[in-house]
């Protein structure tokens, strides 16, 4: 399936400073895989969470064909 | 204990006199400084039922250890007083340069009593204090007041002034300083009003002592380049807080329309991406590391900011998406001296009202150039604005409205719509000061962490205290908020600046007594569990977009979170500060 991702914040360094790719990966992976996937540790503090089509997510959420997955690094303040 | 000056200064505004005397070093170990020092002093020193307003009621600014050190994000300052808008115990945290000056002027906190016969300022240079006239200042915005003053004292004097809505005793009129920083919520600006004082300039030339000066600096310059300027850390540089627009919208606490629904399908029109683009200037508090201000103008609208709490009251949930607009109303509210916040929750309030034709205050969702009239009526209390100057709350009880009136114990509420973020509703509700997301911030929890179920009651009552110790700890060393160290951290920078053994332990001792005494204040008050409440519209109407889609907070939620919260407290079921923990404060 096709997912269409966004990095925020310092994570475009994943993209080689490009804030969005349109990337190929097997049907039925989870946020989570395809976040791992990308090299991004959603153990690191600095990992904050994930968006499907603008809409925040759990991070075991399954993607589909033609997700937009945006991945935000860990805000802080307010 | 180094790092600290040990003088507070007192300053008599009845009888035009001033004295010094030792900082109250048991104290500041127990509480530090900031928020937790400045709540211990006035919780000894008002009597309970003070009218905020009266000339019993106190006006106290503190600095902290690290404030005038390069310890960094440590340039804030506390102002703390009784609130005249709740009746609670109100301290605000104010960036800039004032709280350095203050120290360089040789003192840690100043406290002031009493009230000018007539509007005056006070000029704090070192050790001398002048009580000045300011008859030709009263009536004038912050912004020129600030700038007769700056021209008058020079560039080195730090200013804290108010606008005419803190004369007016406006009750969500703030502090200002360096043009565009506020201590905003609750009222602070009205108490200084309320004193005749227009302004304090504070010019201080001398420094501050720390514990092994070159051991001290290296490791600060160290922990400056490992850990404050981090690549993670560095959104709040490049995109300042209008980052939390996109993230707040995808989270679904994004407030819409007087927080009647989330997520903005239009956000990308007043977006950091488009205000951005109009940034002129970027700028930060003194000692900060991560200089989060940018400088927007867009045609004659500028500001500093505006912040995500600013855009989002005036943009979605006023049903505003003009940029220029935002901006504008941010400055006419700084100049004017009022909350952004606040007077903001005030206007989308009258506009659902008028919408519901429950009552008509001639403003509607969307109307941008009524928003930003209304602002100015709301400071001189001329016209529609003396009754909005009334305050969500009061309005509700004078005109109705209550199912949507947004605030808790009379202060207006922040732009987290909790209904996204339950833990948000509770934090809220038992927050010191009414309604505020400075004191426990769920989202950080709850929507900005991938992995904890934002909409259910189970563990958050835990969840709220934890971040609430967090906060105390910070606001009373007292550092900036975007500066995400951990508690480890704050204990190795009192060991280093002081000179004397801080564990994580003992941080989390501080941070008890400091929510502790905040909480008694309130009991002494008159304050219990039926004053830590939510808004009706939370319990009663579910969201209709957005992630939180469907979401309501169910009554029994709210009161399971308040239990737990109370139990991890030690507090009794009705949110009572038990006798043995009143005693060991």
């Amino acid at each position: 399936m096709k997912i269409k991702v966004l990095l925020r914040g310092f994570l475009v360094k994943y993209f080689n400073g490009e804030k969005e790719r349109v990337i190929e990966v097997e049907d039925g992976l989870s946020a989570r895989q395809v976040v791992e996937r990308l090299g991004i540790s959603i153990e690191h503090k600095s990992f904050g969470f994930v968006a499907v089509n603008g809409m925040r997510v759990m991070i075991d959420d399954q993607l589909k064909d033609g997700d937009e997955l945006k991945v935000y690094p860990r805000l802080s303040g307010g | 204990m180094l790092g600290y000056q040990n003088k507070m200064l007192r300053i008599d505004l009845s009888n035009k006199t001033y004295s010094t005397e030792p900082l109250n070093m048991d104290w500041a170990e127990k509480y530090i400084g900031g928020k937790g020092l400045a709540i211990k002093y006035l919780y000894e020193e008002l009597k309970p039922g003070t009218d905020p307003f009266s000339e019993h009621n106190k006006l106290l600014l503190m600095t902290g250890p690290f404030t005038g050190t390069p310890v960094p994000c440590s340039g804030k300052l506390a102002i703390a007083s009784k609130s005249p808008a709740t009746g609670t115990i109100l301290d605000c945290s104010i960036g800039g340069h004032s709280a350095l000056k203050i120290k360089y002027a040789g003192y840690d906190a100043v406290m002031f009593e009493g009230k000018l016969d007539k509007p005056g300022y006070i000029l704090i240079e070192d050790d001398k204090i002048e009580f000045k006239e300011a008859s030709d200042l009263w009536g004038k915005g912050s912004h020129e007041t600030e700038t007769i003053l700056s021209a008058e004292y020079g560039k080195e004097a730090s200013i804290l002034s108010i606008g005419p809505a803190g004369e007016n005793l406006v009750t969500m009129s703030c502090i200002n300083s360096d043009y565009y920083r506020q201590a905003g919520r609750g009222g602070i600006g009205a108490v200084m009003g309320s004193k005749n004082v227009k302004a304090i300039v504070i010019i201080g030339t001398g420094g501050v002592k720390v514990n092994d000066i070159e051991n001290t600096t290296k490791r600060l310059s160290e922990i400056l380049r490992e850990d404050t300027t981090s690549e993670e850390n560095m959104f709040i540089y490049e995109d300042g807080t209008t980052a939390f627009l996109e993230a707040c919208n995808d989270g679904g606490i994004l407030p819409k329309r007087n927080f009647s629904d989330t997520t903005d399908e239009n956000w990308t029109k007043y977006n950091g991406e488009v205000l951005l683009q109009y940034r002129k200037g970027k700028r930060g508090c003194g000692s900060c590391g991560l200089g989060c201000g940018n400088f927007i103008k867009i045609g004659d609208a500028v500001c500093e900011g505006p912040e995500y709490e600013s855009i989002a009251v005036a943009g979605p949930n006023a049903g505003i998406e003009d940029p220029q607009a935002i901006v504008k109303a941010n400055q006419v509210a700084d100049d004017v001296g009022l909350d952004t916040i606040s007077a903001g929750d005030v206007i989308i309030y009258a506009m659902e009202m008028t919408e519901k034709g429950i009552y008509d205050f001639g403003i509607r969702f969307g109307d941008k150039e009524k928003y930003i009239e209304y602002l100015k009526l709301m400071a001189k209390k001329e016209g529609i604005g003396a009754d909005l100057a009334l305050g969500v709350k009061k309005l509700s009880e004078k005109y109705g409205g209550e199912d949507f009136a947004m605030h808790v114990k009379g202060l207006e509420y922040p732009q987290y719509e909790p209904r996204g973020s339950w833990g948000m509703s509770l934090a809220y509700a038992v927050s010191d000061r009414g309604a505020c997301h400075m004191r426990a911030y769920a989202p950080n929890d709850e929507v900005f962490e991938a992995s904890i179920p934002p909409y259910t009651a189970e563990g958050k009552g835990k969840m709220v205290v934890d971040l609430a110790v967090y906060n105390a700890v910070k606001f009373s060393l007292i550092l900036c908020d975007f500066w995400p160290l951990g508690m480890d951290r704050m204990a190795e920078l009192m060991t280093l600046i002081t000179g004397k053994e801080f564990t994580e332990d003992d941080m989390n001792e501080v941070a008890m007594r400091v929510i502790h005494i905040a909480r008694a204040f309130n009991q002494r008050e008159g304050f219990t569990r039926k004053d830590d409440t939510m808004p009706k519209r939370l319990v009663n109407e579910a969201l209709k977009s957005g992630p939180a889609a469907g979401q309501k907070i169910p009554q029994e939620a709210f009161e399971k979170m308040l239990d737990d919260y109370y139990a991890v407290l030690g507090w009794n079921n009705d949110g009572i500060v038990p006798d043995e923990i009143l005693t060991s404060l």
